[in-house]
């Protein structure tokens, strides 16, 4: 139970990202300092409850103290917060290769890439090249959110109002699990994305194709049902009339690998069920359910939503 | 008529800080406190006004050179717990003498050894400012 955070796609210690790595050094080295000072410690304790009683002459026993109980803590303490300072201010400096703005939003991810052909938008999944630095632009639509995939890095608070900043330099390919770490009301625990890191030419393709307006034509029926039942108001489809900003984008809905904010397996069985009954899926979310939407309707809607590659 | 004025004879001339005051006692951490808060305001300040990424360079001297100030303060509290209270910062015997002399004593020490946290503290609260370059 103890060890059940140290494996699979979530383990901060599988040293997947250089920020990761930094932040394992300086728990290994903390853990170990923290084992010899206790063990000192403790060795102290039992000198101190074995030995004879003789009184220690009061140079040597007010240098020890001095030297022990003053200076010690103080440069050790003071080493470790410069440490972690340098950690900090690297895994937060303003430059990347790439620039990514994510904003936490009850509950799930808006990620936005910053390309120079213009901003890419997509949501909960993020993909990143092998090997280059990604600079998170962090923010919060309406209450305190934490951005954190434990295998590549850091994690970094998003405040409403305040743009905060985070590195992730990947190390090894892989899907690694992401989620927010603060508190953030009901559904906060089913707010999760995929963090996929990729080969940098198989990523540039993927962003590429992100970046093409999605493939509808205006007489799908499908996307006729989309717009009649008012889904564009919320959700963006680029290259459509339907441009709502308040849900995730759905433009290439079905390339990701997850439902949900990466919760469900993206079939067209966990999509229909989504519609339907969206608050038994992910209680407290803004999306209303549509209980109404069946038997063929819902298929075809559901088929033209898998269509969104 | 001119107000009386109240003659104080030279050397009793009440001090705020002296043999049987415990004022000592909340110099130091009131010290640290300070220096605490206005590096906050400073800094606070200055990124607001400036927006993020603007460089702390004045801001981080301004926070290291009021430290140097409050670190100089306090140890002018210590020399003032060691002269003026007998406080010594490391005791071998109880101090348990029920006396003007025993009170000073225990003041003293405890003075003394706030006088170091509060150094420590402060030193705690530059070094983020030193490391830290930008807001």
């Amino acid at each position: 139970m103890v060890l059940a955070g140290c494996g699979g796609r979530h383990n901060w210690l599988a040293a997947a990202g250089e920020e990761a790595r930094a932040v394992e050094t300086l728990f290994w080295i903390v853990l170990v300092g923290a084992g010899v000072i206790w063990a000192l410690v403790v060795g102290l304790a039992v000198y101190a409850h074995r030995a004879e009683a003789k009184p220690h002459r009061e140079r040597e026993a007010r240098r020890f103290i001095l030297w022990g109980g003053v200076a010690l803590p103080v440069l050790v303490v003071g080493g470790l917060l410069i440490w972690g300072l340098l950690i900090l201010r690297d895994i937060t400096a303003d430059d990347g290769a790439l620039t990514v703005r994510v904003d936490g939003e009850r509950w799930w991810w808006r990620v936005i890439y910053d390309t120079p052909e213009g901003p890419v938008t997509t949501a909960n999944e993020i993909r990143l090249p092998l090997g280059e630095r990604a600079l998170f632009r962090l923010t919060a639509d309406d209450v305190i959110h934490s951005f954190w995939v434990p295998a590549l890095g850091g994690k970094m608070d998003m405040i409403p109002g305040r743009e905060t900043t985070l590195a992730l330099t990947p190390r090894r390919l892989g899907n690694w699990g992401g989620l927010c770490a603060e508190f953030c009301g009901g559904a906060h625990a089913l707010m999760r994305f995929d963090a996929i890191v990729m080969e940098p030419d198989d990523f540039a393709a993927w962003l590429a194709q992100e970046a093409q307006p999605a493939r509808v034509a205006m007489d799908d029926p499908g996307f006729a049902i989309f717009a009649e039942e008012g889904c564009g108001a919320c959700h963006a489809i680029r290259g459509t009339e339907a441009q709502g900003p308040v849900g995730p984008d759905l433009t290439h809905l079905a390339s990701r690998d997850k439902l949900g904010a990466g919760i469900y397996d993206m079939t067209p069985e966990n999509i229909a069920r989504w519609i339907t009954e969206t608050d038994a899926m992910k209680p407290d979310i803004d999306m209303p359910s549509y209980p109404g939407l069946r038997g063929a309707r819902l298929d075809t809607l559901v088929s033209f939503l898998m269509s969104l590659e | 008529m001119a107000p009386r004025r109240k003659i104080v004879p030279p050397g009793d001339a009440p001090r705020v800080i002296d043999q049987g005051s415990v004022w000592i006692l909340v110099a130091a951490p009131s010290i640290w406190a300070a220096h605490f808060l206005i590096s906050y305001w400073v800094a606070a300040i200055w990124c607001a006004k400036l927006g993020r990424g603007t460089s702390l360079a004045e801001p981080r001297w301004i926070i290291a050179g009021l430290g140097a100030l409050c670190i100089g303060a306090i140890i002018g509290l210590a020399v003032l717990a060691v002269r003026r209270y007998g406080g010594v910062f490391v005791i071998f015997e109880e101090i348990t003498e029920s006396s003007e002399r025993g009170r000073d004593r225990f003041v003293g020490h405890v003075a003394l050894l706030l006088c170091v946290l509060s150094a420590a503290a402060i030193l705690f609260t530059v070094i983020p400012g030193m490391v830290l370059g930008q807001c």
